[in-house]
């Protein structure tokens, strides 16, 4: 006996498993992708010589970032949006959830998917969209008003402040905030309401003293999501804030960047002091959810609903507006403006036409850059779907050291603006000898669209893992499997309807993604998605709404066929 | 080719385990031995740490201090940093939850440990197809391991662990699942299976009637130890210690004084005067201490309801051995009534009684607690 446990220990003092070597791995290279390059961005806003020229280090491009009245007015403007945006999205969207989870409003389940399937409209087909309908001059709604006795001239202009507000909450504020509150809701136990209920309060009273408190800490820790969020876009601005000079912090980093004398430290300076602002909103948010990520719902209790009584058709009537204006409106209007001859002129003789689509669908251009967004989300979906699912294997099944760590890495990209991340990896991959061939490459393209999607997508994998219980993996490694092999025949195969819905979700991201691709594509690897931003710039209007119109309805699909195959709502939160 | 329990090589070793979760030691200094062809159960309430010590065994934990070893083969060793992989271990193990995989059909299911093995295509169908019949799977191959009834995802769930021959098979409380009847019909299946096979079993459970009818022997937990190891009808008329007493079966614990005592040995004679409203009467018992019980020190005595022999009568005046009481409350339950005796005015025990006879509620009883059946504790 002695001498076989003698072999069996020659391996020595350390036990270097396989899966803990793996473990690192991943989270190294995850690391390499994400906090390495914001670390880099960090530096460089240090480093004030022009490129080109040896490095000098000063503190230039803070003083620019504070100092000069641009750039001071662009954080002003930052926090002024997304203040409004929250103020007016969030009782809203509370409101909406509390509907559609806790009353008996006629047409719940089909509203609540269609806040889903407008969840996934691109902000820049819905910018377009509503510019058709609220352009100061031509605007469908402004032409429309202006017929009206008394009304000189048409009231609304989507290039303002209020504008950009407006597109703002119906892309990225309202929608999310209703998928994810709206489970959260449902999975609140009955009893509370019901308590209050026998106590004596009304509906209305229940909801506002019981549901809505108890709901609190969620409402709360979507609240920041949200504010997170609201710091990704940035074609909104780009689109509706650039006629009228109104700049963001990350139109600014752009506009610092695309012009003949990039001003690096300026913009990474910027990226750096929105970063930081950030870091509260993430600890908070963090902190909120600890815990409450892992608990499931068991079903136990009752899921009861309240009758709204004769609020019952207002409500509906109220709720299916905002259908109409969060998912009707743009999606036709999209649609429509791609047949114009003149884009937002309705007024001209013989409006329509097939022009449009003709000159882009034949355009070299165009078939370039739908074979880049083609190979690019394909490769991205595939790359996300084993990434995303190795991370979340990990944080949740293994026992490794490291994987609190690799949780709130893989979280991290959610809080960083797409702009500042495509700007990190940007020189990532341009500081980085061995990486620096990659510029340029459906490669760098497809590395920004897994870290972008990377959030999402281990969280999905993560809560449908946490479903599956640990005991079908552990019966297959007392069966005699090893570790490599449950998770390619086990895992893998238990998953796959998750995962094809993470590979959906992370295509359609990636098609339509502007933030994190605008500072990394060159003419050789530009996808369609920033080939409408190229083409607004021109002022080609008519083809960059074709474009917007193709992905919006990829877009679409690929979020039809993910909730199809089976991804809950739930599965977000 | 029923192997004989209790003889023959050690299967499975653990030294002085130990596993803790954070602060609490789930596991603390474990050490037992299971011979080969025997089912050995782990037993004891929720918490004590029997399913820490099964998924040790199983790999699917790591253990703190201690050392496990598998014929002849040490596989976890804390002092070593020696552990070695599920996959590597050759155990067999059915999970409460079955963990049927729903992806594959029941031949697939079954198939899958043969697969690893590298076994060919030909030897794993005919393997299969014995393990199934054996439990009565025969012809649901093809279906959907998910789609079959909760006694069938068992034996499924068996079959896979069986099918290649482990050293030792696991069982991690896996009849809970199921109800009154087939739990009872599977225990037997079991235990049937294994006399056949001559498998050795180690298994998991907090259902004493499970772990005394299954069992050769049994080690009772409580606190992430062993409180005693033996077999059944051991423990049930001899535990060691009051813990293993009350949780095995019901008990009866009356406390007196020692009056007199035969020698400091366990199991000698050793009479003890009661207190309290059974004031006046003495009953006789062994003890249950190596250390001698002084006349005059506190003690309790116990015996197992079915043990009191229970006749009518108010006869006036006490004898020894025995104590007067008086039906309470009577129910019927079918094959027997369950009565509520009280001793001596306050005092109640529960006892069951025959239907040979016609009891009455208000009835006097009289109770023999015959010396051999009662064990004495020091208080």
């Amino acid at each position: 006996m002695a001498g076989v446990t003698a072999v069996l220990a020659a391996p020595g003092p350390r036990r270097l498993e396989l899966q803990t070597v793996l473990c690192t791995v991943v989270l190294a290279a995850v690391a390499l992708c994400v906090v390495f390059p914001l670390l880099l961005v960090a530096l460089q806003s240090l480093q004030v010589a022009p490129p080109g020229q040896p490095a000098r280090y000063g503190l230039d491009g803070w003083r620019a970032a504070l100092g000069e009245p641009g750039l001071r007015a662009a954080l002003l403007n930052t926090l002024a949006v997304t203040f409004v945006r929250q103020l007016i999205s969030l009782p809203l969207a509370v409101l909406v959830a509390w509907l559609l989870a806790r009353t008996d409003l006629p047409g719940r389940a089909w509203i609540e998917f269609a806040f889903w399937a407008a969840f996934f409209l691109p902000p820049f087909t819905v910018t377009l969209s509503w510019i058709l309908l609220l352009d100061p001059e031509y605007g469908l709604v402004n032409t429309a008003l202006a017929r009206l006795p008394f009304v000189t001239s048409g009231p609304f202009n989507i290039y303002s402040f209020w504008g950009i507000v407006w597109v703002h909450v119906l892309t990225g504020s309202l929608t999310v905030k209703v998928i994810l509150l709206t489970p959260a809701f449902r999975n609140m136990n009955a009893a509370f309401e019901e308590a209050s209920r026998v106590a004596g309060a009304g509906t209305l009273r229940t909801a506002l003293r019981i549901t809505v408190p108890v709901m609190a800490p969620a409402i709360l820790s979507v609240l920041l999501l949200g504010t997170m969020v609201s710091l990704q876009t940035f074609e909104v601005e780009q689109v509706l804030g650039l006629p009228f000079r109104f700049f963001v912090f990350s139109t600014t980093i752009y506009d610092l960047l695309v012009t003949r004398v990039p001003r690096y430290d300026a913009a990474t300076a910027l990226a750096v002091l929105i970063l930081a602002a950030m870091l509260p909103l993430v600890f908070a948010q963090q902190w909120l959810t600890r815990g409450r990520r892992y608990t499931t719902v068991t079903g136990q209790f009752q899921r009861r609903v309240h009758p709204l009584g004769r609020w019952r058709a207002p409500a509906a009537v109220f709720v299916m507006a905002l259908v109409v204006i969060v998912l009707g409106a743009p999606v036709v209007f999209a649609v429509l403006g791609t047949f114009m001859k003149l884009f937002g002129f309705f007024h001209v003789p013989d409006p329509w036409t097939l022009a449009n689509w003709q000159t882009v669908l034949t355009d070299d251009l165009f078939l370039r850059s739908l074979h880049n967004t083609l190979v690019l989300s394909i490769g991205t979906a595939v790359a996300a779907i084993v990434v995303h699912s190795l991370i979340a294997y990990i944080i949740v099944r293994t026992s490794y050291a490291g994987r609190r760590l690799l949780d709130f890495v893989s979280w991290l990209p959610f809080t960083v603006p797409g702009i500042i991340l495509g700007l990190a990896l940007l020189w990532l991959f341009l500081g980085v000898s061995f990486l620096r061939p990659l510029y340029g490459t459906a490669t760098l393209l497809i590395v920004a669209g897994v870290i972008a999607g990377m959030p999402l997508g281990v969280q999905i994998i993560r809560s449908g893992l946490l479903q599956l219980g640990g005991e079908l993996e552990e019966a297959s490694r007392t069966a005699g499997a090893s570790w490599w092999t449950t998770y390619r025949r086990i895992v893998l195969r238990l998953m796959a309807p998750t995962l094809i819905a993470v590979g959906m979700i992370t295509f359609v991201g990636a098609a339509r993604n502007i933030g994190n691709f605008a500072l990394l594509t060159t003419s050789a690897n530009r996808p369609l998605s920033i080939l409408q931003l190229d083409y607004v710039a021109q002022r080609k209007l008519e083809e960059a709404v074709v474009v917007a119109c193709i992905i919006m309805l990829v877009s679409l699909a690929g979020a039809l066929l993910a909730r199809l195959i089976g991804l809950r709502s739930g599965g977000l939160g | 080719m029923p192997a004989q329990p209790g003889g023959g090589e050690t299967v499975l070793a653990l030294d002085r385990v130990s596993k803790r979760f954070g602060e609490a030691a789930a596991v603390d200094s474990v050490s037992l031995a299971i011979r080969r062809g025997e089912i050995f159960t782990l037993l004891g309430p929720s918490g004590c740490g029997k399913t820490t010590t099964l998924r040790l065994v199983a790999g699917l934990e790591q253990p703190d201090g201690g050392e496990i070893t598998l014929r002849d083969r040490v596989v976890a060793s804390a002092a070593r940093r020696l552990f070695v992989a599920p996959n590597r271990r050759n155990l067999g193990m059915v999970f409460q939850s079955y963990a049927v995989w729903p992806h594959m059909t029941v031949f697939e299911n079954v198939a899958y440990p043969l697969e690893l093995r590298g076994l060919p295509r030909a030897a794993v169908r005919e393997k299969v197809a014995r393990v199934l019949d054996l439990v009565g799977l025969g012809g649901t191959e093809t279906r959907p391991g998910t789609l079959l009834s909760g006694g069938q995802m068992q034996r499924l769930a068996l079959c896979r662990a069986l099918v290649y021959e482990p050293d030792l098979l696991l069982l991690d409380e896996p009849f809970s699942n199921l109800d009154a009847k087939l739990r009872e019909q599977m225990r037997m299946e079991v235990k049937l299976l294994q006399r056949r096979l001559g498998i050795t079993v180690l298994f998991v459970t907090h259902d004493q009637v499970e772990a005394l009818s299954l069992s050769d022997r049994i080690a009772v937990m409580h606190r992430g130890r062993v409180e005693q190891v033996g077999a059944p009808r051991a423990l049930y008329e001899q535990p060691a210690s009051a813990f293993v007493r009350d949780f095995l079966g019901q008990t009866v614990v009356l406390t007196g004084r020692v009056t007199a005592t035969a020698a400091a040995r366990v199991g000698a004679r050793v009479t003890v005067a009661m207190n309290g409203p059974l004031t006046g009467c003495t009953l006789a018992g062994r003890s249950t201490s190596a250390a001698p019980l002084a006349p005059g020190a506190a003690a309790t005595i116990a015996i197992r309801p079915e043990d009191i022999r229970v006749a009518p009568g108010d006869a006036a005046g006490s004898e020894p051995d025995h104590l007067l009481g008086t039906i309470e409350t009577l129910s019927f339950v079918g094959d027997r009534y369950e009565a509520r005796v009280a001793l001596g005015g306050e005092h109640c025990i529960v006892l069951l009684l025959t239907r040979t006879r016609e009891w009455r509620e208000g009835e006097g009883v009289r109770l023999g607690f015959p010396p051999e059946m009662v064990s004495v504790w020091p208080a």
